[in-house]
C-alpha cells in the first residue's frame, strides 16, 4: 500500500544523503563501449530480470487487491463461491457504522500524535547523539532496540505490565502513588494513550536512526562557517541543520503516516480479537479482521479492505504530490522550515 | 473463539465435501451424492482433526489401525491441524474442491454455510446413522447436527457448560450449599467478597467467556421454544432476551469479576481466567466441560486441581426456561462432497463405537456420548454432568454457534459492552438485532 519507490531507505547508518538528488545512487553506467544490444535481447533481459518479481507482485499483491474489490460487492460467508451480489451495500454499511468511524478516528489520532510526539523528540535525540560523547554507540543501540523487537513480543510484554493487576500498578502502589493507578488498557479514556506511548517507544528508534542518517548529510563546512560568523549552537541547528534535514523529516513523516493508517499487530495482540472497540483502541485494520474474518463475512471484510486501501492511497498520493515532490525532484535545500 | 473451539473440537464430526461445490452452490441445497469405493479397491481416506496432543493422536491411530485392518486396501491418512488453523485451512480446501474426506465439524452456522454451498454429504443412510447408533449416541445429538432431515455430521461429543468452582475457597468463605438460584449465587458472591476472595474469574479479552454469562442467563430466561425459534429467525424481540441482558448487568454491578477482566484472556498462562481458578486466585468460572484439562495445565505442578467442583448454572426467578436445560458445545465429524459415502459412514461409526468412545474419554477427559461407554466415568463432576444431561429437558449449543459467525461475533462483543457499562440492556438487544438484520 505504501509506495515502494520511496522506501529505499535501507540507508547504512547515515551514508547516503537523504534528499540530495545529486548523490542518489548513480544509475548503472549505460552500456558505453558495447554495441547496442539487439532489441529482442533487451526484451529477454527485461523479462529475465523483472519477470519473476513482477509475476510474484501481480499474483500476491495486484490480484488480491482486485479480488477484494470483486468480493466487496457480495454478501459472502466464505463457503462456496460468492453468489449474493449486493452492489454497494457493504460500502454503505461501512461508512455508516459508528464502529468503523470510531476506528478511523483512532487511526487519525495515532497519525497526528505520532507526528507530534515522535518528530521533535527524535530530532532532539538525533542532535544529541550526533555530538561526540561517551557511550554514544551504546545509547544509539538502546534507542534502536525496541524497533528491532517483534511487535508481538512488545505487545505481550506491555499487556502484562499494563494489565490492571500488572507490574505498573503494582509499582505505583509500592511507591506510595496508588492514587495514580489506572486501568491502563481497559479504560477508554486511558487506553488510547497507552497505545500511543507504546507506539512511540517502539518507533522512536527508527525515527532517530533516520534523522541521524540525515544529519550525516549536513556538510560540516556549513556549520563551521556559521561558527565563524558567530552563530550559537542553537542558531546553527535552527537555521542550518533543520532546513537541511527537511527531506529526511518529510520521508520519515510519510512512513509514519502510512504506518499509522495500518496499525494492527500491537492492538490485535494486546486487546485481542474482540475488546479493542470497547477499550477505544480499534483501528481500521482490527475492524476489518473483526468484522470480516472473525465474523465470517468475507464480502464485508473485503469491502473494508478496499476502503482502507483507498484511504491509504489517497493520503500517500496527496503527500507525495505536495510534500515529497521537491525532494524527489532533487532539490537540496528546497526551503523547508 | 479460539481455545474454546479447541476444546469443543474434541467433538468432531465427520464432514464431507468435495469437488462439486461450484455446481451445488448454484443448485441451491441439493445434497451431493459422494462417491463409491468398490470392495478391495485401493483408497486413501483423508481425515483432518485438531488432535494435536499426544494422547489424542494415539487414540486416533488406534481407530485408524483398526479400520485399516477391517478394510482391505484402505489407508487412513490423518492431518492433525492446530485448532486455530483448522477452520481457515478447511475453508480453503473446501472451496478449492480439495477437501479431506472426513473432517472435524463444529456445527452451527458454519455447518449451515457449508451445507448451503453443497460441501457436505448427507450421512442419513450410512453406518453411523443406524437406529442402534442413534439410540446409543442419543437422538438429540443427531438432531443438533441435522438440517432439514439431512444428517450433515456424525455426533461425537457434547461438552456441557456450568460453573466450575474451588471447593476449598467455597469452604473458606463459609459457603455450604451450592447455589441453585441466582439469589444463592449472589449470596455466595457476597460471602466470597467478605472473605477477600475474587468470586468469579472472567477472561473478557476473548469475549466468548463473557458472552457465556449471557447465553446461560438467556437459557434460563427464555423458553426452549423461543430459543429454538430464534436460532432460525434471529429475531430477538422476545422480552426474555432483554431480561437476560438485565441479569448480566445486575451481576456485573456486584463487581464479582477479577480485576481487569476486560483484558484478561481465558486460557493462556497463570494470569488468564482459568489460571486464576487453577491458582486459587478466584473461586468460580463459567466454562464448558473442557475446563478440567485447561485448569490442569495451569496449576503450578500441572496436576489436576484437587478441589475442582462443578454445578449447573443457577435458575433465575423470572425464568421461562427450565432449570434442567443444558447448554454446551456439540460437535462431530463431517464428510466432504466427493468422499466415498459408505466408507466414510463406516469410519465414523467405528470412531463412535463403545470401545473408542471409552478411549476418547481417557484421551481427552470429555464425557462420552455413547451410552454403553458411560461406565468408564469415575470422577464426580463428570458423573454430575452425565446426570444433568440425562435429566436435561432441553440441550442447546452455545448461542454464538447457533447464530452463525456474524451474529455470534456481534453478540459476544455486545455482551462485553454490557459488562463494561458501554451499553444498557435495550441497547444490547438493538445492537444484536442490527447485526442480525445485516447478516
Amino acid at each position: 500500500m505504501s509506495t515502494p519507490e520511496h522506501v529505499n531507505l535501507d540507508v547504512p547508518a547515515g551514508r547516503t544523503a537523504t534528499g540530495d538528488g545529486a548523490r542518489q545512487a548513480p544509475s548503472p553506467a549505460p552500456g558505453t563501449n558495447r554495441r547496442r544490444p539487439l532489441p529482442w535481447r533487451r526484451w529477454l533481459e527485461i523479462l529475465l530480470l523483472a519477470g519473476p518479481g513482477t509475476a510474484v507482485f501481480v499474483t500476491f499483491v495486484i490480484l488480491p487487491v482486485l479480488m477484494a474489490g470483486y468480493y466487496g460487492f457480495f454478501r459472502w460467508s466464505g463457503y462456496g463461491p460468492p453468489t449474493e451480489f449486493v452492489g454497494l451495500r457493504n460500502y454503505q454499511l461501512i461508512l455508516t457504522d459508528t464502529a468503523f468511524l470510531e476506528a478511523l478516528w483512532h487511526n487519525g489520532f495515532i497519525l497526528v500524535m505520532s507526528l507530534v510526539l515522535q518528530g521533535p523528540v527524535a530530532i532532539a535525540i538525533a542532535l544529541l547523539l550526533n555530538r561526540r560523547m561517551r557511550g554514544r554507540s551504546l545509547i544509539r543501540v538502546l534507542i534502536f532496540v525496541p524497533y528491532v523487537l517483534s511487535e508481538v513480543i512488545v505487545a505481550i510484554g506491555f499487556s502484562l505490565m499494563l494489565h490492571s493487576a500488572g507490574a505498573v500498578n503494582d509499582v505505583l502502589d509500592r511507591a506510595g502513588l496508588g492514587g495514580l493507578r489506572q486501568d491502563w488498557l481497559a479504560d477508554p479514556d486511558v487506553a488510547i494513550w497507552s497505545l500511543m506511548l507504546i507506539l512511540v517507544w517502539k518507533y522512536i528508534g527508527f525515527a532517530v536512526i533516520l534523522m541521524l542518517a540525515g544529519l550525516q548529510g549536513v556538510p560540516d563546512e556549513l556549520r563551521e562557517a556559521a561558527a565563524i560568523d558567530g552563530a550559537s549552537y542553537w542558531k546553527t541547528q535552527w537555521y542550518i541543520t533543520l532546513p537541511l534535514l527537511g527531506p529526511t523529516i518529510r520521508i520519515w513523516a510519510f512512513l509514519s503516516i502510512i504506518g499509522s493508517l495500518q496499525v494492527f499487530d500491537l492492538v490485535y495482540v494486546i486487546w485481542g480479537q474482540y475488546v479493542a472497540d470497547t477499550a477505544g483502541t480499534s483501528t481500521m485494520a482490527t475492524y476489518m479482521v473483526a468484522n470480516g474474518r472473525i465474523s465470517g463475512a468475507y464480502g464485508y471484510g473485503s469491502a473494508v479492505a478496499v476502503v482502507i486501501f483507498l484511504i491509504s492511497l489517497v493520503v500517500a498520493l496527496v503527500y507525495q504530490r505536495y510534500l515529497l515532490r521537491r525532494d524527489t525532484e532533487g532539490a537540496l535545500t528546497g526551503g523547508a522550515a | 473463539m479460539t481455545r474454546r473451539n479447541h476444546r469443543r473440537a474434541y467433538a468432531g464430526a465427520a464432514g464431507v465435501l468435495a469437488g462439486a461445490l461450484a455446481l451445488s452452490a448454484c443448485s441451491g441445497g441439493t445434497s451431493p451424492e459422494g462417491t463409491t469405493v468398490e470392495e478391495g479397491e485401493p483408497y486413501t481416506l483423508t481425515v483432518w482433526t485438531n488432535y494435536t496432543t499426544g494422547p489424542g493422536q494415539n487414540w486416533f491411530e488406534e481407530v485408524a489401525a483398526q479400520f485399516e485392518a477391517e478394510h482391505e486396501n484402505i489407508t487412513v491418512e490423518a492431518q492433525h491441524v492446530q485448532n486455530e488453523e483448522l477452520d481457515g485451512k478447511l475453508q480453503t480446501a473446501l472451496n478449492s474442491g480439495d477437501a479431506p474426506d472426513v473432517f472435524l465439524q463444529r456445527g452451527g452456522g458454519k455447518m449451515k454455510d457449508m451445507a448451503a454451498a453443497g460441501q457436505l454429504l448427507d450421512l442419513t443412510d450410512t453406518a453411523v446413522a443406524t437406529p442402534e447408533m442413534r439410540e446409543k449416541l442419543g437422538e438429540a445429538s443427531y438432531e443438533a447436527l441435522s438440517i432439514d432431515g439431512q444428517l450433515l455430521a456424525a455426533p461425537q461429543l457434547i461438552q456441557p457448560g456450568g460453573i466450575w468452582y474451588s471447593k476449598d475457597l467455597f469452604a473458606e468463605a463459609g459457603i455450604t450449599e451450592l447455589p441453585e438460584t441466582v439469589e444463592d449465587l449472589e449470596d455466595a458472591i457476597a460471602k466470597l467478597q467478605g472473605a477477600g476472595i475474587t468470586p468469579i474469574a472472567l477472561g473478557g479479552k476473548d469475549a466468548w467467556p463473557a458472552a457465556h454469562w449471557y447465553y446461560f442467563f438467556a437459557l434460563r430466561e427464555c423458553s426452549a421454544e423461543t430459543l429454538e425459534a430464534t436460532n432460525e429467525s434471529l429475531d430477538f424481540s422476545d422480552e426474555c432476551y432483554e431480561r437476560a441482558a438485565q441479569d448480566v448487568t445486575d451481576l456485573a454491578a456486584l463487581e464479582p469479576f477479577n480485576e481487569g477482566f476486560l483484558t484478561t484472556s481465558a486460557q493462556q498462562g497463570a494470569s488468564s481466567s482459568a489460571g486464576l481458578l487453577a491458582n486459587h486466585k478466584a473461586a468460580m468460572e463459567l466454562m464448558g466441560a473442557w475446563q478440567p484439562g485447561v485448569v490442569m495445565n495451569l496449576t503450578p505442578d500441572q496436576e489436576p486441581l484437587d478441589d475442582l467442583g462443578w454445578f449447573p448454572f443457577p435458575q433465575v426467578s423470572s425464568g421461562e426456561g427450565d432449570a434442567a436445560a443444558i447448554m454446551g458445545g456439540q460437535g462431530g465429524f463431517s464428510c466432504s462432497a466427493a468422499a466415498p459415502k459408505e466408507l466414510c459412514g463406516e469410519f465414523l461409526a467405528l470412531m463412535n463405537s463403545e470401545e473408542h468412545q471409552e478411549g476418547f474419554y481417557e484421551a481427552f477427559g470429555t464425557i462420552p456420548l455413547h451410552d454403553d461407554a458411560k461406565d468408564v466415568v469415575t470422577n464426580e463432576y463428570d458423573e454430575q454432568m452425565l446426570d444433568a444431561l440425562a435429566e436435561a429437558s432441553y440441550v442447546s449449543d452455545f448461542l454464538d454457534t447457533n447464530y452463525g459467525q456474524q451474529v455470534g461475533t456481534a453478540l459476544n462483543q455486545a455482551v462485553v459492552e454490557l459488562l463494561t457499562g458501554g451499553t444498557d440492556p435495550a441497547g444490547f438487544v438493538s445492537a444484536v438485532s442490527d447485526a442480525a438484520a445485516r447478516s
